[in-house]
């Protein structure tokens, strides 16, 4: 493994809105190091939401480049990029994104059924990581029977069934009462310190300083990239 | 993804909406059900049809001549046509004919002492009467070509006339009397039940000579014949015709053949199926279009599922797979149900015409293929529709 997850290199990216061109990222360009906790910040509309769908294979940039673990994947088809979405990497969104008719264990093994693992293989591992996540006595309820913070951590679940290089995280707070927030942030500090390497976008400055480095955004380009002295939230057992 | 955890995958989609999963399989439960319960039904009548022919005896290489001229209505006693015994006779040399049967027909009361029965038939027949009709003698025996050409004065009695005039007893060598002359009894005939209202328990069999010689007449009113098989039917038909065209001068008589029956059955069921076939077909269409815009509507209700689901990893063949085994299953289980509902009912139908329960399997196999091909056929482009869709946008979908 390399000990860069994320090279990002003088990434573009525009979007033509009619007859109009609307340039979301005008040149971007940083690096993720392996075991790394990093937050983007920014004001809506600086390009947070595009760098992440850029990085996460769901958008093809403009130019520019984005190597993930070592793999460049602006070369990739679809078939491929669905492939790194599915090995690589693990999102966790601010809407939480589970589905609806299915239960925290099958929300949380569905990355595997497009694997193509087997489903005694499957449920054991989802089981696994459900119990990481604090809810291994909660594996068959439905979404709709769970609070926000213990949807947020099935979906965390799911994001990490596949021991992805990279966590992807979208404003994974921003649906929370702060009891969930600090219970959230500390799940992804212990997955850090066990070796997983996240990107987080936030606008609040409150989640970030929890993070080890900030991304600052603006327009489309990078304003600022600091490390800063992380701090630490205990996890309530 | 293997094709399994598509289809429990999308077992868990269907029933999550019931109510709705049946509504739109009912176009397709409707069609298969139509097509299914008319073809059990086609092919019940045409075993019972069948069964109905080869049971009395006159199987498909029976012909049957009547008197018949050109213009007159069938049967009827104006005619001035005429079969007789030496037509009979002659048809019997052929080489394609194997067993001839002249009939004189007429009802008539039956005396034994002080008894007396009437029975709407006493059959002058041939020695051959047992072989066409398969209706043998239970006790004692049939007259014989001697019999008939000695013009002898001896009956047979159907088990219905001979329980009427003797009870339970015998009536093996006594005599009775029709129409004034004395008659030997020689034999009483197997129960063989009715046919058309024609009943074969309750009549008299005599010698077609001695018939005409009783009712004094040379008319005979038609002629059995059966040939040696079904196969040189055709063959026997033509030499028949071409026989007793040059024996009458002209052809005054027609032969009927069961193929003719068979044939008019046959077009009658096609165009019953033509009608049904084109019900069920428009019903499956109906029900294919149900489908499609259900697919539909459930890819716009899900395109968020489908933005998670792509930013997860699933491929765009996964997608795809997913509707279409979705649309696929939904008229699977539309056709089975039509199905079941079909074969229960042409089932129940059989039991009560008495048929034997026939299911044929081409049309089980063509009913649950029919589904499939609807199925993709609907599914095709919601499943297309639903796998272009970007994540992005997917996933931003409210």
């Amino acid at each position: 493994m390399s000990e860069q997850v994320l090279a990002i290199q003088e990434l573009k990216k525009t979007y033509r809105m009619g007859l109009v061109d609307v340039p979301a990222l005008r040149g971007v360009s940083f690096n993720v190091k392996h075991g790394e906790f990093i937050s983007i910040m920014g004001h809506s509309g600086c390009g947070k939401s595009t760098l992440m769908n850029l990085i996460g294979c769901l958008d093809r940039p403009t130019s520019g480049s984005v190597s993930l673990d070592g793999t460049n994947t602006i070369s990739l088809d679809d078939n491929e990029l669905a492939n790194i979405r599915n090995k690589k990497i693990g999102f966790v969104f601010q809407m939480f994104n589970l589905l609806p008719r299915l239960n925290a264990l099958e929300n949380t093994e569905l990355p595997l059924v497009y694997a193509g693992v087997h489903a005694t293989q499957r449920k054991q591992k989802a089981t696994e990581m459900l119990t990481k996540v604090g809810l291994g006595d909660r594996i068959h309820h439905l979404p709709r029977q769970m609070s926000g913070g213990e949807m947020q951590r099935v979906a965390i679940a799911r994001a990490l069934i596949t021991d992805p290089a990279l966590l992807l995280a979208d404003e994974p707070t921003g649906n929370l009462d702060s009891k969930s927030e600090r219970e959230i942030i500390a799940i992804f500090q212990k997955i850090n310190r066990a070796g997983t390497t996240i990107v987080m976008v936030t606008h609040e400055q409150d989640i970030a300083k929890h993070t080890q480095r900030t991304v600052y955004l603006k327009d489309g380009q990078l304003l600022e990239d600091k490390p800063q002295e992380n701090i630490i939230i205990e996890e309530q057992a | 993804m293997n094709i399994f955890e598509s289809f429990s995958m999308a077992y868990k989609a269907l029933t999550g909406n019931i109510m709705r999963s049946i509504l739109t399989m009912l176009g397709v439960i409707i069609g298969v059900f139509a097509v299914i319960t008319l073809v059990g039904l086609g092919e019940g009548a045409k075993a019972y049809v069948r069964l109905q022919i080869t049971q009395w005896g006159t199987g498909t290489n029976y012909l049957e001549l009547h008197p018949w001229e050109e213009g007159s209505i069938p049967l009827s006693s104006v005619s001035e046509a005429k079969l007789t015994y030496e037509d009979a006779m002659a048809i019997k040399d052929l080489d394609n004919v194997q067993y001839v049967d002249p009939r004189v027909i007429r009802a008539a009361t039956l005396r034994y002492g002080r008894k007396q029965h009437k029975v709407p038939f006493i059959m002058g027949v041939s020695a051959d009467y047992p072989k066409i009709y398969i209706h043998n003698p239970e006790q004692g025996r049939f007259f014989n070509e001697a019999d008939v050409s000695q013009r002898r004065k001896v009956a047979l009695l159907g088990k219905k006339a001979a329980n009427e005039l003797f009870g339970g007893l015998s009536p093996i060598g006594e005599r009775m009397k029709i129409n004034g002359d004395k008659f030997t009894i020689i034999g009483v005939l197997e129960e063989k039940g009715s046919m058309m209202r024609f009943d074969f328990d309750d009549l008299a069999v005599i010698p077609v000579t001695t018939a005409m010689d009783v009712f004094d007449t040379e008319d005979i009113l038609e002629i059995g014949v059966a040939t040696i098989n079904e196969r040189m039917t055709p063959v026997a038909q033509a030499e028949i015709e071409q026989l007793l065209t040059r024996r009458h001068g002209k052809k005054d008589f027609r032969v009927d053949s069961q193929e003719e029956t068979m044939d008019m059955l046959n077009s009658i069921m096609g165009a019953l199926t033509g009608i049904i076939g084109g019900i069920a077909a428009i019903s499956l269409l109906v029900g294919g279009i149900g489908i499609m815009n259900i697919m539909l509507v459930s890819v716009t209700e899900r395109i968020r599922e489908i933005g998670i689901r792509k930013a997860i990893g699933a491929k765009r063949k996964d997608i795809f797979v997913q509707f279409l085994v979705e649309s696929i299953t939904i008229s699977i289980v539309g056709g089975f149900i039509g199905l079941v509902l079909g074969v229960s009912l042409s089932l129940a139908i059989m039991k009560f015409l008495n048929l034997p329960p026939t299911v044929s399997y081409w049309s089980v196999a063509m009913a649950l293929g029919v589904s499939i091909m609807v199925g993709v056929g609907s599914g095709v482009y919601p499943a297309m529709r639903a796998a272009r869709l970007d994540p992005v946008d997917a996933l931003r979908y409210e």
